[in-house]
């Protein structure tokens, strides 16, 4: 029981931090067909502004403003640089995006040293706020779930339920009908690709006081949030949720189950010779406990070729 | 961007002056993860390592010229080291310099061997400053290659003495290390010591490397066995992350660690970090203050994490050059790497030399707790490195392996 509990609200808010950074790569993709690899690098700006600015005024305007700032970079790449290579195709948008990942990486080693900085919440966050059998569960984990489950309801309100949502969906769907009706479709663009950075910002200026702030942040989050936008269906954002908690949860569970292939055989009686073989078979699940969201992928793939909750085409 | 250092250039030029027919200069080519996420260690490498060339090339350099060394950007890869390798090869360099990462470490130690042989007339010599790997000093061992670091059962044996002596250790130790030839080779070594110094294994795990951002679940498992300590071969993130997630569980276990006086950790873990304890080659607190200052001087910092091992490697190597005279001649890289086997090197702590069975070095290991009353505090913290024990080489190190198999040159 203890180990169903602890397992469950740890993958859950894991699930949600996981949420929280790939909020803005299924909305940028979702809305404009863009395949951002530099999306974990808006992350780790957003952790590293926050960090400089929680060291020049305090912890909030850090958590404000660092967003705000990571938001006006993603708009200056999407209206120099992005706006230049959209016409070559989807290709030299990956590719460029690609090539920003490592100019990111390697100015904040420059800037910031190629050592973990010291960026930490302040000390009023930092209690306990349950005892659960035995072992303080800290009260920032569940701000950073709130923070996530805050950042669900917004986006997902203002999709789908307001004049701003409408006119979106509809530059997305119909860009010409939706020129043709007098909105400024590049503007729209612009301001969805600010609109994404921004919410990887806002998750680096959480996460990062939480968990290290360091160079390779970016690399360490930046393949998994892809999985998650694509085992929840590419652009769609409830996806992404449910794909978010599945990757966390499963990840969680995984690293307290000791099982192994050489255990599966052990059911039919197979068990000692499995355990000779070694290797592989006797490979116990928490050590591959980073596998299972690629794994989770295959199988969705296989299954499902456009994500949980994707359309086709 | 790599660059041949030439601070000494008055020895240069004088060489130049003078009627003497040229002599060949010893060149180094330091192989390092100098770009890409490795960076933070590979840089300190190079840092270390060219202060101490400087310092040789300050007394006059080698061979009647400054000793030249020039900067190989790995990338972090092995298949970038391998071209950088044949890159240097083809610049003339006689001695490698490298350490960061294992795989690296073996691709490099590799390329040399085969280089050698192909090319008796021009072997090269590789130092080997960070790969901990048991299999560098024992399948893959070869004459031309010296390991100034330690290895897994190196550092966990002088851990668990000094820690179990401070009464830290406790009955139930609990391992978790990284799922790779390293952390399987700390795995073992914590298994291998339960009866010498009475405990009991109650778990162990091996997870990815670099792969995980929460640690919490493996939190729960740890708290589920109830142990005295946590015993863990973890680096960067991987340490960073475990001691943060224990230190928000409020758990009360006692971390042994190999690479906590990495820099960032003791400033990104804070309280949390403090009373564990860390096995490494070296504490500046009990270096001699004047060397430890003109290291600072120098470089802008204190020589922390890797930088003691790197100086302690490439100085033993810089005072065996003192036992060579090539008498401004051709460079006979062999006879260095003989007068390697023969030189003693007083890092600080003692007196350190190389192991000729499988020329791992022989030096003494330093134990030191995390704790507020230290000389040299860390990463801007109040906190620092609080020596405990310094074990002797020849107490700490682990016999040599069978599978090394050293072809000496005639």
């Amino acid at each position: 029981m203890e180990f169903l509990i602890v397992s469950t609200l740890n993958g859950v808010i894991y699930g949600m931090l996981l949420f929280m950074v790939s909020a803005g790569l299924t909305l940028i993709f979702g809305m404009m067909g863009v395949l951002n690899f530099a999306h974990a690098s808006f992350y780790m700006l957003g952790a590293y502004f926050a960090y400089t600015l929680s060291g020049l005024f305090n912890f909030w305007v850090g958590l404000i403003v660092a967003p705000l700032l990571v938001a006006i970079i993603g708009m200056l790449i999407e209206r120099y640089m992005l706006r230049r290579v959209h016409a070559h195709g989807h290709a030299h948008e990956l590719l460029l995006t690609f090539g920003l990942v490592f100019i990111f990486e390697e100015l904040i080693k420059l800037f910031y040293g190629d050592f973990p900085v010291s960026y930490q919440r302040p000390d009023y966050l930092n209690f306990a706020i349950f005892n659960l059998f035995g072992t303080d569960y800290p009260f920032y984990r569940v701000f950073i779930g709130l923070v996530a489950l805050l950042m669900f309801i917004v986006l997902f309100v203002l999709l789908t339920r307001t004049r701003v949502g409408m006119v979106v969906r509809a530059a997305e769907r119909l860009p010409d009908t939706a020129r043709a009706l007098g909105h400024n479709v590049p503007m729209v663009f612009l301001g969805v690709f600010g609109a994404g950075a921004g919410l990887a910002g806002l998750s680096g200026a959480v996460a990062g006081a939480f968990f290290p702030t360091n160079p390779n942040m970016a690399l360490e989050l930046g393949v998994i949030v892809f999985v998650v936008v694509v085992v929840g269906g590419l652009g769609s954002l409830a996806g992404s949720l449910i794909a978010s908690l599945l990757i966390g949860v499963f990840s969680s569970f995984a690293v307290g189950l000791d099982w192994s292939l050489a255990s599966l055989f052990g059911l039919i009686g197979l068990g000692d010779w499995a355990n000779s073989l070694g290797g592989l078979v006797t490979m116990p699940l928490s050590s591959i406990s980073a596998t299972v969201p690629f794994l989770l992928m295959l199988i969705v793939l296989l299954v499902r070729p456009a994500g949980l909750m994707g359309s086709k085409n | 961007m790599p660059r041949w250092i030439t601070t000494a250039t008055a020895v240069a030029a004088l060489g130049v002056i003078s009627p003497a027919v040229q002599a060949e200069p010893l060149k180094i080519a330091i192989i390092e993860s100098l770009s890409g996420p490795q960076t933070s260690t590979g840089r300190l490498i190079a840092t270390a390592a060219e202060y101490v060339i400087d310092q040789t090339n300050t007394a006059g350099g080698f061979n009647g010229e400054a000793i030249q060394v020039k900067e190989y950007d790995n990338a972090g890869d092995t298949s970038g080291a391998a071209t950088k390798f044949r890159e240097a090869a083809a610049d003339g360099a006689h001695v490698i310099i490298q350490g960061a990462s294992s795989a690296i470490g073996g691709q490099v130690t590799e390329d040399v061997r085969k280089h050698n042989i192909r090319n008796p007339d021009h072997p090269i010599i590789y130092i080997n400053v960070g790969a901990e790997a048991m299999e560098l000093r024992g399948k893959k061992c070869h004459f031309h290659a010296f390991h100034f670091t330690t290895t897994a059962p190196y550092r966990t044996v002088p851990l668990m003495q000094v820690m179990s002596e401070q009464g830290h250790l406790g009955k139930r130790v609990y391992s978790i290390n990284q799922n790779y030839s390293w952390g399987r080779d700390m795995e073992t070594a914590i298994v291998d010591n339960a009866d010498r110094f009475g405990y009991q294994v109650v778990d162990k795990v091996l997870h990815e490397v670099n792969r995980i951002q929460d640690f919490s679940p493996f939190v729960a498992r740890i708290k589920s066995e109830n142990p005295d300590s946590v015993i863990t071969g973890n680096w960067s993130n991987d340490l960073l992350l475990l001691m943060k997630a224990v230190g928000d569980a409020n758990l009360d276990v006692t971390f042994g660690t190999i690479f906590m006086d990495q820099p960032g950790n003791v400033a990104n873990a804070g309280n949390v970090a403090k009373g564990h304890y860390v096995a490494h080659s070296s504490n500046i607190e009990l270096l001699d203050e004047a060397g430890t200052e003109a290291y600072k001087k120098a470089t802008g910092h204190y020589p922390v994490f890797i930088e003691p091992t790197t100086l302690n490697g490439v100085g033993l190597f810089a005072e065996a050059l003192k036992k060579v005279d090539f008498e401004g001649g051709d460079i006979n890289v062999d006879e260095i790497a003989l007068a390697m086997e023969n030189t003693t090197f007083d890092n600080g702590l003692g007196g350190m030399h190389v192991r000729k069975a499988d020329h791992q070095a022989v030096i003494p290991i330093v134990v030191s707790q995390v704790a507020s009353d230290v000389k040299y505090p860390v990463d801007g913290t109040e906190l620092g490195f609080k020596p405990v024990k310094t074990v002797a080489g020849a107490d700490a190190i682990y016999p040599a392996q069978d599978s090394c198999r050293m072809r000496r040159p005639e």
